[in-house]
């Protein structure tokens, strides 16, 4: 059995290949000090690392080296190796680590198993609620905390549970709101999928603290894995006496049912999913009366997000001013990322509130794929905004993100880079809420829809120069006079492209120009024929035929075939087609 | 089974927390799942009960690398624990012959990713 363990990774290279020769060059070093029965050394396909050279780990000492040059392989088998000691000089400070507080059991346990996660602690936080705590003493400690609504609008779920607490009331709910619908998040999918069971145990926690009887789960139905194993999880609760009457024997009583929703992203909005639950169309309503006062069938509803649920009962085991010390002064704990787009590592990240953007882009998701710059981040799905580059320091809580005029909203994140065309994104982002717009009230049917034509029209090189002024106008109607949270900041991706990239929309107006070379309406290919080989490659890929000609008189692109797919431009060895 | 009460729930959770052994897990959440871990679930389960592997197999959530999924982690005595990424079904062949097996860490698949 071997004593040591030597992980081993060149991450300043992208190529497998130059971990190999390192790799070898280690491995002959040890056998030539006779250690090969004693020391086991490993290529490794990521480290967590990014561009630091050479990355040594060794175990079981938990040794951490970076920017290692070869020459420094015999000091580390004399020092570490043999002696277990550390080389100062060489070790290297861990980055910006994650912090997992809501994913604390994700990966970790069979999520189709309650003893797995009673094994973990589970449960343990609602028996102490049940046997240590009044409700009061629930609501005190979530105001410690200070954990806040991580649906996206950052209420703080203390005073949610304390107001929906004092109404008096025969009958109260709770509901979990699981229809996560933002394109590009899923933090809420894998949580249900991975660690049901926190969020059922946070929803009871939260039912004995109002004073609801009856909860329900609100779960989109294209979610069909998270469905079944909450669905699972809740039988299991049922069966081990954590659900239903008397739980844990004590005198408290509560049912969980579950409602799927059936596509409609409005329905992630509180009163709509509240009708939707009624049975009836899914749009919301004017607010005040919150449902904290008349929420499901006009009874006093306190409804959260299942991150917000899943941190609850860690707070109430690890405590509350364990909670409050990590984040920033108005913003608690950690927040999940589902980090997508043109980053390497693209996956589900959480960190503790206070880390930097960058720090989140770059030294855990390894920056992007192409290597290009970052042009800006968009985080908060289609209610928020875009962050440019030159503000990836600033730390992430609600207000910053506020100020910056995006959001942090329920956790989606998206990198994008110069092949993003600001324009394209705005255009996407009210297309998708055009899309979803339940047509309720007036502002956010109409004036998205002609937003939309905007920003269609400016795409398409017919943009006018009053066009922005118009944009301007529109959106801030709509979010004076929408209803709901949809409609009111349906504008705001279209608003923050325009705060930071003003001159991207002017390009499109005024020169019909598109940076990213995205909106291909105001593109056109051509082939330099000083610069062609007549090598024919453009030719025989291009879809739709449109390229034409002969390797003697050479080859010409016919614009009424071309549809400007990009394909000639990138496959074309002798950069011989211009694209402008 | 029976209703827990507060005792009986402290007791599980001891029982439980001390119980150790070999273990696979094959992340198969909807990410693991659209990436091919059924599969290499399957052949994973298959395998060590067809050559009776002294290991168990199960199923667990997403880590949160999407990027590298099918991930598998696995924890044998006497062997550092690791997660292993981008498994395939002749990859997962290989962890059960080199790492259950023969106690040796298979290269080229490790995924290290830094979390307190």
């Amino acid at each position: 059995m071997y004593t040591k363990t030597v992980f081993l990774k060149d991450t300043g290279a992208d190529t497998e290949e130059r971990t190999r020769q390192v790799y070898s060059v280690f491995i002959d070093l040890i056998r030539n000090h006779n250690l090969q029965d004693q020391v086991q050394v490993v290529r490794v396909a990521d480290i967590g690392i990014y561009n630091q050279g050479i990355v040594i780990e060794i175990l079981p000492d938990n040794v951490l080296y970076a920017n290692v040059k070869e020459e420094d392989f015999s000091r580390i088998i004399d020092t570490t190796i043999k002696e277990s000691k550390v080389i100062e000089d060489l070790l290297y400070k861990k980055p910006s680590k994650q912090l997992r507080i809501v994913l604390r059991n994700c990966g970790r346990i069979n999520p189709e198993s309650i003893e797995d996660y009673i094994a973990k602690g589970g449960y343990l936080a609602l028996k102490k609620v049940l046997l240590e705590m009044t409700p009061d003493a629930v609501i005190e400690e979530m105001k410690k905390s200070g954990l806040r609504g991580r649906g996206g609008a950052g209420y703080p779920t203390w005073l949610k549970w304390k107001f929906t607490r004092q109404v008096t009331a025969e009958q109260k709910y709770v509901i979990c709101n699981a229809d996560e619908g933002d394109p590009g998040a899923y933090m809420d999918r894998s949580v249900l999928e991975g660690d049901p069971h926190s969020v059922v145990e946070g929803l009871i926690i939260a039912a004995y603290t109002i004073g609801a009887s009856r909860g329900y789960f609100y779960i989109r139905a294209e979610y069909p894995l998270a469905v079944e194993r909450i669905r699972l999880a809740i039988s299991q609760a049922y069966e081990y006496g954590l659900l239903g009457k008397s739980i844990l024997g004590t005198d408290f009583d509560f049912d969980i049912e579950i409602r799927l929703g059936a596509g409609a992203f409005v329905c992630g909005e509180e009163t709509a999913l509240i009708a939707s639950i009624e049975g009836k169309r899914g749009t919301p309503r004017p607010r005040p009366p919150y449902p904290s006062v008349k929420g499901l069938w006009d009874k006093p509803t306190a409804i959260n997000n299942v991150e917000t649920l899943a941190n609850v009962p860690y707070i109430i085991l690890e405590g509350a001013d364990n909670f409050a010390k990590i984040g920033t002064a108005t913003s608690k704990g950690t927040k999940v990322f589902a980090l997508t787009g043109k980053v390497k590592n693209s996956g589900l990240v959480e960190v503790p509130m206070g880390i930097t953007l960058r720090e989140i882009v770059y030294d855990i998701g390894g920056g992007t794929i192409s290597g290009k710059p970052i042009k800006a981040v968009q985080t908060g799905g289609p209610s928020g905004g875009v962050v440019p580059e030159e503000y990836l320091d600033t730390p992430v809580d609600y207000e910053n993100l506020q100020k910056l005029g995006s959001i942090m909203g329920s956790g989606g994140m998206i990198v994008m880079d110069e092949d993003d065309c600001m324009v394209d994104i705005a255009r996407f982002y009210l297309g998708f809420c055009v899309d979803e717009s339940c047509g309720k009230c007036a502002p956010c049917r109409i004036g998205g829809f002609q937003m939309l034509k905007v920003l269609e029209r400016i795409a398409s090189g017919k943009g006018k120069s009053a066009d922005i002024s118009l944009l301007k106008r529109i959106a801030f109607a709509m979010q004076k006079a929408s209803l709901c949270g949809l409609g009111q900041t349906a504008a705001n991706p279209v608003l923050s492209t325009l705060r930071y990239f003003e001159n991207e929309y002017k390009e499109h107006i005024d020169e019909r120009y598109c940076r990213a070379a995205k909106c291909v309406e105001l593109l056109n290919y051509t082939i330099i024929q000083e610069k062609c080989k007549r090598c024919t490659v453009c030719v025989n890929q291009c879809p739709v035929k449109a390229i034409a000609g002969s390797r003697e008189t050479g080859f010409s692109i016919n614009v009424d075939t071309c549809i400007k797919c990009g394909r000639c431009f990138e496959v074309c060895k002798f950069k011989a087609i211009a694209r402008k | 089974m029976e209703k827990l009460t507060p005792q009986k729930l402290e007791q599980l959770h001891k029982q439980k927390k001390q119980q150790q052994g070999n273990l696979i897990r094959v992340g198969m959440s909807s990410c693991g799942i659209a990436a091919g871990a059924q599969q290499v679930y399957s052949v994973l389960k298959e395998e060590v009960s067809k050559r009776g592997l002294p290991v168990s197999v199960e199923k667990c959530g997403c880590l949160g690398m999407c990027y590298a999924e099918p991930l598998v982690e696995v924890q044998v005595e006497g062997v550092p624990t690791v997660i292993y990424g981008k498994v395939n079904p002749e990859v997962a062949l290989k962890i059960l012959e080199k790492h259950v097996v023969s106690k040796m860490l298979v290269n080229d698949y490790i995924f290290t990713f830094q979390v307190e």
